[in-house]
């Protein structure tokens, strides 16, 4: 009985990751595919992978685009993470005057629609004389993933116990060093999902990068939407540039997966 | 080593008063126990000293300085926490060399302090684990270690003893007397258990409700208590407590009840010689000093078995006289009998250990 409830359990959750990763699988090979072999029907599974997809999408403007989304995004992540890490211990461990009204306008930006204020940050950034600019949709971004790194971030530090903190400052560590040194050492595991997510979401973002930016800091997604619409659809060197944009993530996911594992699972800590 | 002084020391947790106006003086060298139940003010009396929660007025003086300007690290105090709070990402040699690092000794020193506090506490085939690795009583004991590294002049421990069971209890205990008294440190130790107050401390203060009760050795409070709260709250099974009318037979003076009489004679007439006729008292007597026996006399009081306890070598027996219920404990070979549920028997009170209060004030007569 034991033995068919774990059969049938590794059974379900091998068809939903199946389900989960066969467009990813079908890209993935589409990439490595001919013009020709991408439109056959049936589709080939096995075939010669050519790498021409990959060559024509280093020759266009894609690798400029990556350049741009990689740095916004990590650009982005990074500020989030330090001024959210900073803000969401501020809530969890200070009396603050409005604490509880303060965090909901925080997490409500994380609310908000962005096709409510594509128009207006539009006219602002114009204004400003920022569109085009890295540091428009750094700035954009940041404001969802500072909210989104507060709140996450937040829970984490709630869950280190005071006690470790007051023993350090007994000890003579100052509050900021008490900070470095044992509260975000400790948080690491809250850091590593933040980030990961903070890092997702402004590399797919497509509404603010496709009208904040027009060739100098266009974003991958974007130019990837304008590679379908330009001369029919390169089915292939789509394919191509998708599994190339998806390795940052990917990469960075496995250097931080352990820690992912632990945030994930929101793993209590003595 | 250090002298720690509280005066007038009081504290609120928003409406409540944890602590009102303590005045309290540790001698040098001394260990002086807070004892208290949850919520007498013991803990934030302590913290209070730590430096983690301001006190709404009064001061702290650590051998005749004021340090509650302090921060917490600048007042050379340490803490050994409930909870031990160690570091999961640190192993116990990082756990002791991690106090050392603002005090900018030197390299080899820390090497040094390192080693001899290991020695002190046996730990040094342990120094490269993380806690999640270590027993209860080995965290509990990289706390101490912790905290002392760093030779401060006080030392504070908040109910060290509570995670442990029971028998690694009676040993931490023990050893922390051993180690308290090579160090010859000033030290505070919160607890409710008043077995451990009983075997640690030097001094004892009994608190209740963010009030000082009393402040004696454990012997003092133990057999003098200032008042009900303190008398009930130390020795197990707590005392009894039988309300009584003082009467006066020309110049004996008599306690009586519904169930008894009883003459007051000695030491115990003399406490009450000025109170008048009539005077409601609380008679309080601790279940060792009740003698039970088999055979009701006229100098002893008429009581049924109620229920028995039997313990390892002590038997506690519920008594009841009238409506009241009394607890007597007693070694079983001095018994005598074997007293079964039901049984008639006679019981006396020690005359020379029981207790008069109050019953207006609850104070020691």
């Amino acid at each position: 009985m034991k033995v068919l409830k774990r059969v049938l359990g590794v059974a379900l959750a091998l068809f939903v990751a199946a389900v989960f990763l066969f467009p990813l699988l079908w890209v993935v090979l589409s990439s490595f595919k001919t013009k020709l072999e991408l439109l056959s029907v049936p589709p080939k599974f096995i075939f010669t992978p050519t790498f021409q997809n990959y060559l024509n999408a280093f020759n266009s403007d894609f690798p400029m685009q990556v350049r741009n989304s990689l740095i916004i995004a990590v650009s982005s992540t990074v500020i989030s993470i330090v001024l959210g890490s900073l803000t969401a211990y501020g809530f969890s461990r200070y009396q603050i005057k409005g604490s509880d009204f303060l965090q909901f306008w925080i997490l409500s930006l994380r609310m908000l629609p962005a096709i409510a204020v594509v128009v207006p940050f539009y006219l602002v950034f114009r204004a400003l004389g920022l569109l085009d600019r890295h540091i428009a949709l750094i700035l954009v971004y940041c404001l969802f993933n500072i909210s989104f790194a507060v709140w996450v971030l937040k829970g984490f530090f709630d869950e280190i116990p005071l006690e470790l903190e007051e023993a350090a400052m007994l000890d003579g560590y100052t509050p900021p060093q008490v900070f470095f040194k044992v509260a975000l050492p400790l948080a690491r595991p809250g850091l590593a999902t933040t980030a990961v997510f903070c890092l997702i979401q402004s590399l797919n973002e497509f509404l603010l990068a496709v009208s904040l930016t027009t060739r100098v800091a266009e974003t991958a997604p974007v130019g990837l939407s304008k590679v379908q619409t330009l001369m029919g659809v390169d089915w292939g060197l789509l394919s191509a540039a998708s599994v190339l944009f998806m390795l940052p993530v990917v990469i960075f996911t496995i250097l931080v997966r352990n820690e992912l594992v632990r945030g994930m699972s929101f793993g209590r800590m003595k | 080593m250090a002298r720690l002084e509280l005066e007038q020391l009081d504290c609120w947790y928003g409406e409540t008063h944890a602590v009102d106006h303590i005045t309290l003086a540790v001698e040098d060298g001394e260990l002086c126990v807070l004892l208290g139940p949850s919520g007498c003010g013991k803990t934030s009396t302590l913290r209070m000293i730590a430096g983690f929660v301001r006190p709404a007025d009064g001061e702290i003086y650590l051998d005749g300085r004021p340090i509650c300007h302090l921060y917490p690290g600048d007042r050379n105090i340490a803490m050994v926490f409930q909870n031990y709070a160690l570091y999961p990402h640190k192993t116990v040699r990082q756990h002791f060399v991690f106090p050392l690092i603002p005090t900018r000794v030197s390299r080899r020193e820390i090497e040094q302090r390192v080693n001899e506090m290991a020695d002190f506490l046996e730990m040094h085939d342990l120094l490269d684990r993380y806690p999640g690795e270590l027993s209860a009583g080995q965290q509990q004991r990289v706390a101490i270690g912790r905290a002392l590294i760093r030779r401060p002049k006080l030392f504070l421990l908040d109910e060290p003893l509570n995670n442990l069971d029971e028998r690694l209890r009676a040993e931490t205990r023990a050893n922390l007397r051993r180690m308290q008294q090579e160090l010859q440190i000033t030290t505070v130790y919160v607890t409710h258990d008043q077995v451990e107050a009983q075997a640690l401390a030097d001094k004892v203060v009994v608190m209740d409700m963010g009030h000082i009760r009393q402040v004696g050795s454990p012997q003092e409070v133990y057999h003098y208590p200032a008042d009900m709260f303190v008398a009930g709250f130390i020795g197990m099974p707590p005392m009894n407590f039988i309300a009584c009318r003082l009467e006066w037979e020309g110049t004996q003076p008599i306690l009586r009840n519904s169930c008894f009489s009883l003459p007051l004679r000695g030491a115990m007439a003399e406490r009450v010689d000025s109170l008048p006729q009539g005077r409601e008292l609380i008679l309080g007597v601790r279940p060792e000093h009740i003698r039970v026996t088999p055979q009701p006399g006229d100098d002893t009081i008429p009581a049924e078995v109620y229920v028995l306890e039997p313990q390892s070598n002590e038997l506690v027996l519920d008594l009841k006289m009238g409506d009241l219920i009394l607890k007597s404990r007693g070694d079983k070979q001095e018994l005598g009998f074997r007293p079964e549920v039901g049984q008639r028997v006679g019981i006396r009170f020690l005359q020379r250990a029981v207790h008069l209060f109050d019953k207006e004030t609850e104070k020691r007569v």
